[in-house]
């Protein structure tokens, strides 16, 4: 009789283990993303949660990561990098989370990887191209698009050599920016200006002479615009044309920045040969600026045209299937922003499942192991990272306005399907 | 000489705009009391109803502008009965609406974020980046129209308070709310109308800023410093006092832009905001308070 209940016994916990280790497969595995849902950076914001829902979704419809549904928490930090920190420290210690997303925008992701680097999380940014954030020794960091924001100027400057019929190339510049951590890195890489380490002072990088200097373009105007609140556009943009530069540099940090430097600079009309943002590539720039946008050249991370393959849940998902989907989703073409969240969810997932567990140790550990045989494989492309945690060997893509329609016109040799770049620019 | 005036027409080009939309706060604080912080959003409910007008059927912003004022005017009145009524008579009255225009800002942020998403929008008539060349001078004509009509709306106010049997009543009330009570005024409907109407300027403002700037939701937050300080320099509560500052300090901030830097035009409006409460706290056209 006692033998028969200590067998009953034993059958019973081992049953009940059974149901406790079903019950935690089962349970949902939770992924945490501040985003700027509110406030400047608003609009970015919520299609970065138009990204990383549309992904977790797809991921969740395909049977979820290691068998596990995953449960994205987002939390609205107001574009406001104190709160930001707040609500990744609580998605990390109260919520339990046992992945992050990045945030959007380097005035965001700087503080936020300080945070996530002491609770040793992997950090996948979909942005935050400031060199600096690279530069202060925190393992795990990966970033999901080309380069930091100091080498952007890389392309503009092939573009220059490369399409640009010798001759006709731009001799003077006006370089006009945000007064912003992002633009002020592109500013950086092409004014030849040092970067240095805001917590130390001391030089991260010396980019000297810049990539303006390097082909013999001459600045002939710069100047900075606040970050919140300016209104003077045509006060710049007459300030610009009366330069008489050849090239006009726009280091817009939103895509409504673009939309009041363009539309401006048409009401002056300005008569450039070459106009370059660093903002643009959305819809509603389109639509704000109308046939003004014919022939701005605008850098981005992705392209809906370009042939990228990739994996989701283990089954091939190319870039293709990405705007297919979005479309149905949301009722709109996707543009680089939601985009580029898209991939971070990727490479998070693709992280889990080499890691085989959601220990960040280990996905970190894969991620940084990532060759360029052996990459992340993104609709944004293949992704392999150097120490600092910058993509290695991956170049922007160049875009152009071009008969209302985002064309990718640089670099030629990365895929089939580039357009051939319209120049000169002439009047907006 | 022409940078000189090409700045300064540019500088009152920007201050037509920035007159209408201060001048609902203005009003709305004059008669009750109230520091609208509110006000900023209004203005983009204001540029949204323009926007849909454009892009629906493809109606002028300047003809949708009577119908913005009406239905933000219909909102006001919905606001004030709602929210602001029930404490009119508290003695902490001003200092609640600080807390209560905040909350309905950010309401009404998130109503509009909700309803038309939170990416930017901007209408775009033919006008809107077209400009009047005299010589190497130039005059946008965007800029130009809205400034025009701006003034047109505030000098009819004007009128309208100045001479109107009503008008006598909203500036009775604005003088001396008890003593206007006492002599029959019926200070509700005022408070009521007077809200009214500017949250209607507001929607004027809306549909003229609709092509003037771009605008999201969030947009007002930007703006809300800015017009403050209009308001204080011109003297809280002071019709006038909002339009002179605001042609002011638009010019000088042109000037400061051109001259000096970009980064310093914008702190233009907060440096005067702040000499002006060290020199002269009741602004340009305002009364020096009683002492108690």
């Amino acid at each position: 009789m006692k033998r028969a209940i200590w067998t009953v016994a034993g059958l019973m916990s081992v049953s009940m283990l059974a149901l406790g280790a079903s019950a935690q497969a089962a349970e949902p595995l939770k992924i945490g993303a501040s985003l700027p849902l509110t406030g400047g950076f608003s609009i970015a914001g919520t299609k970065h949660q138009q990204g990383y829902e549309l992904c977790v979704d797809t991921i969740n419809e395909r049977g979820g990561i290691l068998g596990r549904q995953v449960e994205l928490l987002v939390s609205d930090n107001r574009s406001d990098p104190a709160t930001a920190i707040n609500q990744y420290e609580r998605f990390i210690n109260v919520d339990g989370v046992e992945a992050v997303y990045g945030t959007f925008s380097s005035r965001l992701s700087f503080p936020v990887a300080s945070i996530l680097a002491k609770n040793n999380m992997v950090h996948a940014l979909p942005a935050g191209g400031a060199l600096r954030i690279y530069t202060q020794g925190h393992k795990n960091i990966f970033y999901f698009q080309p380069n930091a924001a100091e080498y952007v100027g890389a392309s503009l400057a092939g573009v220059i050599a490369d399409l640009v019929p010798e001759g006709e190339k731009p001799k003077t510049a006006a370089v006009v920016s945000a007064d912003d951590f992002f633009a002020n890195g592109v500013w950086s890489g092409l004014m030849g200006e040092k970067v240095m380490d805001p917590a130390d002072g001391s030089l991260v990088r010396d980019l000297a002479p810049g990539y303006l200097a390097e082909n013999d373009i001459e600045v002939v105007f710069s100047e900075r615009w606040p970050e919140e609140g300016y209104s003077d556009w045509l006060n710049l943009a007459n300030q610009v044309k009366r330069s008489g530069a050849e090239l006009i540099v726009g280091l817009t940090a939103s895509a409504e920045e673009a939309v009041q430097l363009t539309r401006a600079l048409k009401t002056v009309r300005a008569e450039p040969k070459l106009v370059y943002f660093s903002q643009g590539t959305q819809a509603e720039y389109l639509e704000g600026t109308g046939s003004s946008a014919e022939g701005v050249l605008v850098h981005t991370s992705w392209h809906k045209d370009a042939p990228f393959e990739s994996v989701l849940a283990g089954e091939p998902f190319s870039n293709t299937d990405f705007v297919a989907a979005y479309q149905e989703k949301f009722g709109a073409v996707p543009d680089e922003d939601a985009a580029i969240p898209f991939a971070v969810c990727q490479g998070i997932e693709q992280a889990i499942i080499g890691a085989g567990s959601t220990d960040n140790t280990a996905m970190g550990k894969w991620l940084s192991e990532r060759t360029k045989e052996n990459p992340v494989r993104t609709i944004l492309g293949r992704f392999n990272w150097d120490e600092l945690g910058l993509p290695a060997n991956k170049p922007f893509l160049m875009t152009q306005w071009n008969d209302g329609e985002l064309q990718f016109v640089y670099p030629t040799d990365e895929f089939e399907g580039v357009s051939a770049m319209s120049y000169p620019k002439g009047s907006f | 000489m022409a940078d000189i005036l090409q700045t300064l027409i540019l500088g009152l080009a920007l201050g037509g705009v920035f007159a209408l939309m201060g001048s609902g706060l203005s009003l709305v604080f004059g008669v009750m009391r109230i520091v609208n912080l509110a006000h900023p959003v209004m203005i983009i409910a204001g540029a949204y109803v323009a926007y849909w007008g454009f892009k629906l059927y493809g109606i002028d912003p300047l003809v949708m502008l009577p119908v913005a004022i009406v239905i933000l005017a219909v909102i006001g009145i919905l606001l004030y009965k709602l929210v602001f009524e029930r404490e009119a008579r508290s003695a902490k009255y001003s200092e609640m609406t600080v807390l209560l225009t905040f909350a309905v800002a950010m309401i009404v942020e998130g109503a509009l974020g909700g309803l038309f998403t939170n990416t930017q929008r901007v209408t775009s008539p033919a006008y809107a980046t077209d400009a009047i060349f005299i010589g190497d001078v130039f005059i946008p004509t965007g800029q130009l129209y809205a400034g025009i009509l701006s003034l047109v709306i505030i000098a009819g106010l004007a009128l309208f308070l100045k001479y109107s049997r009503f008008g006598y009543a909203i500036r009775a009330t604005t003088q001396n709310r008890e003593a206007a009570e006492l002599l029959g005024v019926n200070v509700s409907m005022v408070a009521l109308v007077s809200f009214a109407i500017g949250i209607g300027l507001a929607g004027a403002a809306g549909s003229l800023v609709s092509f003037v700037f771009s605008f999201f939701p969030a947009k007002h937050w930007e703006w809300i410093a800015v017009l403050m300080s209009l308001v204080v320099l011109g003297g809280m509560g002071s019709l006038l006092g909002t339009v002179v500052a605001s042609f002011l300090l638009s010019v000088i901030a042109a000037f400061v832009g051109t001259y000096i830097g970009a980064t310093w035009s914008t702190m233009t409006f907060f440096l005067a905001l702040f000499l002006i409460l060290l020199v002269r706290p009741q602004g340009l056209f305002g009364e020096k308070p009683e002492l108690a």
